[in-house]
């Protein structure tokens, strides 16, 4: 048995497989499966201060190897959360994300104030590509990246902060550099691709927001190579995303640089994708003498051009 | 619910584009009438096709649907002996009060499969009259189980089977003649949902419709299958539906 527990920013993590914010809710669906508990952490349902309504359907559409999503931020609230969620998810063992997202600075403040210390980490999502009022504004240049990070960390004193950090940008480097000027403790990559999917016979996009963010196995050379460029060029501990499906796939984002990763898109083909990573993990790192999975983290050597 | 290990027994054309596939399990499973099941087609479809459970008998579960898109034409090609897996059984379902003794299932198209397992469940204990509108008569499916109803009227939207006309005309028809029943169970596509709601609205009739969305994990987490509530909220169709009572929705 190899040891798979990994520590971020000062948490305890059992294992490195985290579920993506949006693909698992708050894991009471998850949990009447399997037990959540045994799972490195969970990253909410995007929260917002006030509940929202989020896009009309359809919010969701496929394509080869990857599927689109508009869901736009669908919740009950911060305090709806608080009150009805967070204690059971924190006594199911996991380590609780909180992945919040807003439409002003202000919005980003308050929400991290509300959940500073109550939550084991903050992930800020400035990223979201289905709505306007989603965080989107602050994600794409440094400059905000870093103004929206500093004014979330005020929130967030006493609680780690990550930041989610878009593909859709002119360069993935900067902005990591940006997050970790601006104070953050972590960052998290990618975010979906702003992508398109057309019902020909109607000549319509399929998903009703007319865009969608694409995720999914046919994503992650992008995501795989976003990760390897922005753990260079930062000091601060990297989370990988982007169609991880099995532990392999874990794997190439730990060597590429990530200290955990999330898993998003597989839970929705195998609903028990993430035990099974969890698994796949144990068994590659025994088979190749890895006694701690963090020795994995960062050890790609590229090839000699 | 689990995720089931399923292996194809039949896989068949019934109708005009309609196949029926049907799964042996290792195990019983245990389902309700309107609940429906994930399948993984594989490769490179990420997302599960939710199909509603036609037919379930101790440990062959059998799906009918129709070919529209990559994933079902995939599903179409898959002979006996494929396995696959099956997150099920999924949804809420139809219910019949026990005071509820005449039940109308008024279906089309590809929704009057949900109306079969209906029937399967209620029709020994019940007065069921089955209302059920097909495009044409190469559509006609489901036949041999309806006609085990109290009542079974069968039209198409061209007249080429029974009369021309769409099954909420065909239980209007039989409202006016006085055969009103306790509920109504609902299936179908939404502009005859819609129309159905519009005359159990005003006829005061309890009713019940099973809604179709494009949904993600299936399961309630991921809020991608919402549908409108006339309280203002939303609900999920894969969790809190399939089925609503049809004046707590919005179509």
């Amino acid at each position: 048995m190899a040891n798979l527990s990994v520590s971020i920013c000062g948490v305890q993590l059992k294992n490195p497989v985290i579920a993506a914010s949006g693909t698992f809710g708050f894991g009471r669906e998850f949990n009447g499966l399997y037990d959540i508990g045994t799972i490195g952490g969970v990253s909410t349902k995007g929260l917002t201060l006030e509940p929202r309504l989020g896009n009309p359907v359809p919010r969701i559409a496929e394509s080869r190897g990857v599927i689109l999503n508009a869901v736009g931020l669908q919740n009950p609230g911060v305090e709806h959360f608080i009150e009805n969620d967070l204690d059971w998810l924190k006594a199911t063992g996991t380590c609780v994300i909180a992945n919040v997202a807003g439409k002003t600075l202000d919005d980003y403040k308050g929400i991290c104030e509300r959940l500073d210390g109550r939550v084991d980490m903050i992930e800020l999502n400035i990223s979201c590509p289905n709505v306007k009022s989603g965080g989107m504004a602050f994600g794409i240049k440094p400059e905000t990246v870093e103004e929206v990070t500093r004014v979330a960390k005020s929130g967030a004193k006493n609680t780690p902060l990550i930041v989610k950090l878009s593909p859709n940008v002119e360069s993935i480097v900067s902005n990591a550099k940006a997050a970790e000027r601006g104070g953050a403790d972590c960052i998290s990559l990618i975010n979906t691709l702003t992508g398109m999917a057309i019902d020909i016979e109607r000549r319509k996009p399929i998903i009703a927001n007319n865009t969608g963010g694409v995720s999914g196995a046919g994503v992650k050379p992008i995501a795989v190579r976003m990760v390897y460029e922005a753990s260079q060029a930062v000091k601060i501990p990297v989370i990988g995303m982007g169609g991880i499906t099995c532990a392999e796939d874990a794997i190439e984002f730990l060597m590429a640089g990530a200290t955990a990763v999330q898993v998003g898109t597989a839970n929705f083909t195998d609903p028990y994708a993430m035990p099974k990573i969890i698994k796949g993990l144990n068994d590659w790192c025994d088979k190749h003498g890895v006694a701690n999975v963090t020795e994995l983290t960062g050890t790609l050597q590229l090839n000699q051009k | 619910m689990k995720d089931y290990i399923a292996t194809i027994v039949k896989n068949e054309q019934i109708a005009e584009n309609i196949h029926a596939v049907t799964f042996a399990l290792d195990e019983d499973v245990k389902v309700r009438c309107g609940q429906f099941g994930d399948i993984a087609v594989g490769g490179t479809h990420l997302l599960r096709r939710p199909i509603a459970i036609c037919k379930a008998e101790g440990r062959e579960i059998t799906f009918c649907y129709q070919i529209k898109g990559e994933g079902t034409q995939k599903l179409k090609t898959m002979g006996a002996g494929t396995r696959l897996n099956v997150l099920m059984p999924l949804g809420n379902g139809f219910y019949v009060e026990k005071n509820e003794k005449k039940v109308a299932l008024v279906g089309g198209g590809v929704g009057v499969f949900p109306l079969v397992s209906v029937l399967r469940e209620y029709g020994a204990s019940k007065e069921v009259s089955a209302y059920i509108g097909y495009r044409n008569k190469n559509a006609v499916c489901g036949v041999e189980e309806f006609e085990k109803a109290t009542k079974f009227v069968g039209v198409t939207d061209d007249g080429s089977y029974g009369e021309r006309m769409n099954a909420v005309q065909a239980f209007a028809k039989d409202l006016e003649a006085g055969n009103r029943p306790d509920v109504v169970l609902a299936c179908g596509p939404t502009p005859m949902l819609r129309a159905l709601k519009a005359l159990v609205e005003k006829e005061g009739l309890n009713c019940y419709v099973s809604l179709e969305e494009r949904m993600g994990c299936g399961i309630g987490a991921c809020l991608v299958c919402v549908c409108d509530l006339t309280n203002g909220k939303k609900a999920r169709v894969c969790k809190d539906g399939p089925v609503f009572k049809a004046d707590e929705v919005t179509l």
